[in-house]
């Protein structure tokens, strides 16, 4: 080999080398998180709401991309189906985290995924925010570092609907608590459970006469033995969980069945798709309680932050965009879009210029900081994370639901007082297909 | 005593009744699949989402084309006649002779692309026919009008079947070659045609249970996991491929869900009558009405 050729051979490794680490500098210019997005895109759960979630967290995601990404970060999301199993959503997670190796996760309709889902992420270290599933399971006494939800917790569902009809009872129903028939009804998965437990709790605290308690599966093809049962307790106010095709088919076997009561307090889910269950129901629906994060074209503006203002507005603009001919908007876009946009605003950017970058100590770290007053947020609550020690570790302690009501196609917010756009029509007025007169 | 009495009261006879209704639902969907097994020795596990398919077909013939609920129906059998048809030719036809697990697995599969077909054609949301009938209470119980015609067409199905099966050339071609596969087409018949018009009828008997089942139900690529697996061990619990044993067998069923359903959990009702299932296949393995061997 002559000279020449090995003082070649050399300077062409050694460009080599310096155009890969110009490459690798390349890249360590351009930084960028990673964000797996998981929802049920397919399955029951996916027409149940689901989908609704996933449009509004990847309205929010678009919206940070098209700015460029955050503080110097861009931002590229991974989205995977759960197609409405615990399983499938486990095992994406896994493989997101793992293969596509992004540096947290986001999402989440389940419960029933979301307990088993928040486990195995915090075993791998990874950060999980959670802007959906409620149920008090996935953080209760589980101490869990790397797992945050924006969300309400269960628990909280439940009593305050039982806060609603207590403070009322008196004045709508002329019964004291103790007097009031209550009926708790459910279904069995870890949502239904958990929310069942709250409206249980709240139901004792204020004295209400539980006459039937009773849980059922989602996909049970036959509610007929329930209908009867409450027939024969006689509750007059009924507290119901439940998914879409379950409530659909309740209330068709009660209307059918004759059933008669006061008033019906849904918890969120299927009843937060006000569209399908007026396309279900038709009128039945009129007067019916829905208890859910406010929709946040709902919210008093003038009690919110100001510069959240334009958001909203186009939000809803891409979700006409994306469902034509919707009659109410389901107040699931606005949840997940504005919890994903209290992740990017409140966590992510401080955790980039406080704490130095994207690894889950530093979006954890961040997050516990996070102190978002009241108005805070699209969906009127502030934020402040539980931090370690407490018993429900990751829980956005200043969110809160609201109890709303459909009335002739509209949606109004009738409690808490403070947010109340109306005042709530209680008992069902005489003559409508649930009322005993 | 006295307490114990109190249980027999009117929610007592209704929920009797809205058993037997349920059971009328459910025999209407193990009839198709019985008559498939009985003669082709196949069990169509993609037989509730053909099913599905029908009520999707009755959903779009009513709310998209306009027609009326009497005129789609006929219609929405025809399609899922010409779908168990074609399941028949293109997936049962070329496995026939192959291990009975293969067929099994390829229906299963068919269910998987029938589920999965509806998510990508018509989405995931919830449908509904928007038709909603009158009530009809007596004496204090109320029931479904939509269950009653669910009733009713299993009845007229069940004897229509049978009267098929007795008393025509070719529904005597179908119980011969149901005795013995070989020799039917020694004897002349033939039996792919027979095989054909069986499939064809057995998807017709879907296409039916669609058509009430729509007006009870919402309509999504997932409706038949709630059918599926129920029809198919009242099947069993029936005798697969006995008519009789599997009609007796979903009134067996509907009762103890719901009178189980009634007297404790909601959720015990379906124990119960699993667990039925589990010890009935200890006793009579063949199936309630099978004669002891």
């Amino acid at each position: 080999m002559s000279k020449g050729m090995i003082a070649r051979l050399m300077g062409g490794t050694v460009a080599a080398i310096a155009a890969l680490g110009l490459a690798v500098s390349a890249q360590a210019q351009e930084k960028k998180i990673k964000i797996g997005v998981v929802y049920d895109l397919t399955g029951p759960l996916a027409g149940g709401g689901s989908d609704l979630h996933y449009l509004g967290a990847k309205i929010m995601i678009d919206n940070f991309i098209k700015q460029g990404g955050v503080e110097g970060y861009k931002i590229e999301a991974v989205y995977a189906d759960a197609q409405s199993k615990p399983d499938v959503a486990i095992n994406e997670a896994v493989r997101l985290i793992e293969q596509e190796k992004v540096d947290m996760v986001l999402g989440f309709y389940s419960s029933a995924q979301c307990v088993p889902v928040a486990a195995r992420v915090e075993q791998l270290k990874k950060f999980m925010w959670i802007t959906t599933c409620i149920s008090s399971a996935v953080l209760e006494n589980r101490n869990l570092k790397y797992v945050f939800r924006a969300q309400p917790s269960g628990s909280q569902f439940g009593e305050m609907s039982m806060d609603f009809i207590e403070k009322n009872a008196k004045e709508k129903f002329g019964k004291d608590p103790k007097d009031l028939r209550v009926a708790i009804i459910h279904e069995d998965g870890a949502y239904g459970v958990d929310v069942s437990k709250g409206n249980e709790a709240g139901a004792k605290k204020a004295g209400f006469n539980i006459v039937l308690k009773e849980g059922y599966a989602a996909t049970a093809p036959d509610l007929s033995a329930l209908v009867t049962k409450l027939k024969r307790a006689r509750p007059d106010v009924i507290f119901h969980t439940g998914y879409n095709p379950d409530i659909t088919l309740f209330h068709r076997q009660a209307r059918e069945g004759g059933l008669k009561f006061s008033a019906l307090i849904g918890h969120g889910a299927g009843y937060g798709v006000y569209t399908k269950l007026k396309e279900g129901l038709g009128n039945d629906v009129n007067y019916f309680y829905n208890v859910d994060p406010i929709s946040i074209w709902e919210t008093n503006q003038k009690s919110l932050d100001q510069k959240l203002l334009p958001l909203i507005k186009m939000v809803g603009e891409e979700y006409d965009k994306a469902k034509p001919g919707t009659t109410i908007r389901s107040a699931h876009v606005g949840m997940a879009a504005s919890n994903t946009y209290l992740f990017f605003t409140e966590v992510l950017a401080p955790a980039i210029k406080k704490h130095g970058g994207i690894d889950p100590d530093a979006l954890r770290k961040a997050a516990l900081e996070v102190d978002v007053p009241e108005g805070g947020t699209m969906l009127g609550f502030g934020a402040k994370f539980a931090g370690e020690g407490s018993p429900v570790a990751g829980q956005n302690m200043r969110a809160a639901p609201v109890v709303v009501q459909y009335v002739d196609d509209k949606a109004y917010v009738v409690w808490p007082k403070s947010q109340a756009q109306k005042d709530a029509v209680l008992p069902f007025p005489a003559g409508t297909v649930y009322s005993a007169k | 005593m006295q307490s114990f009495l109190e249980i027999f009261d009117i929610y007592l006879l209704e929920a009797m009744v809205n058993g037997i209704l349920l059971g009328g639902l459910l025999a209407l969907l193990a009839l198709g699949l019985n008559l498939i097994f009985g003669v082709i020795d196949v069990t169509w596990i993609c037989y509730a989402e053909l099913v599905m398919i029908g009520m999707y077909g009755m959903y779009f013939l009513v709310q998209y084309y306009g027609l009326s609920y009497y005129v789609a129906a006929p219609l929405a059998i025809v399609l899922v006649a010409i779908l168990g048809a074609l399941l028949h030719y293109l997936v049962i036809a070329p496995l026939l002779s192959a291990a009975p697990i293969n067929q099994l697995l390829a229906t299963g599969g068919v269910l998987f692309v029938l589920q999965s077909f509806a998510t990508v054609a018509f989405g995931v949301d919830f449908r509904n026919l928007g038709i909603r009938l009158p009530v009809l209470a007596f004496a204090d119980m109320h029931f479904s009008y939509s269950r009653l015609l669910a009733f009713g067409a299993a009845l007229i199905g069940m004897v229509v079947v049978y009267f098929f099966m007795t008393r025509t050339y070719t529904g005597t071609a179908i119980r011969a070659i149901s005795q013995d596969r070989q020799i039917m087409a020694l004897m002349g018949v033939d039996t792919k045609k027979i095989y054909l018009i069986t499939s064809a009828l057995g998807g017709a008997l879907a296409g039916l249970a669609a058509c009430l089942l729509v007006l009870q139900y919402d309509v999504h690529p997932f409706v038949g996991l709630s059918f599926g697996p129920i029809t198919f061990l009242i099947c069993v619990l029936g005798g697969l491929g006995n008519f009789v044993g599997g009609f007796v067998a979903a009134f067996v069923f509907a009762e103890i869900i719901s009178l189980g359903g009634l007297f404790s959990d909601l959720e015990w009702g379906y124990v119960l009558a699993f667990g039925f299932f589990i010890v009935m296949m200890f006793v009579r393995p063949n199936g309630l009405l099978a004669k002891r061997s």
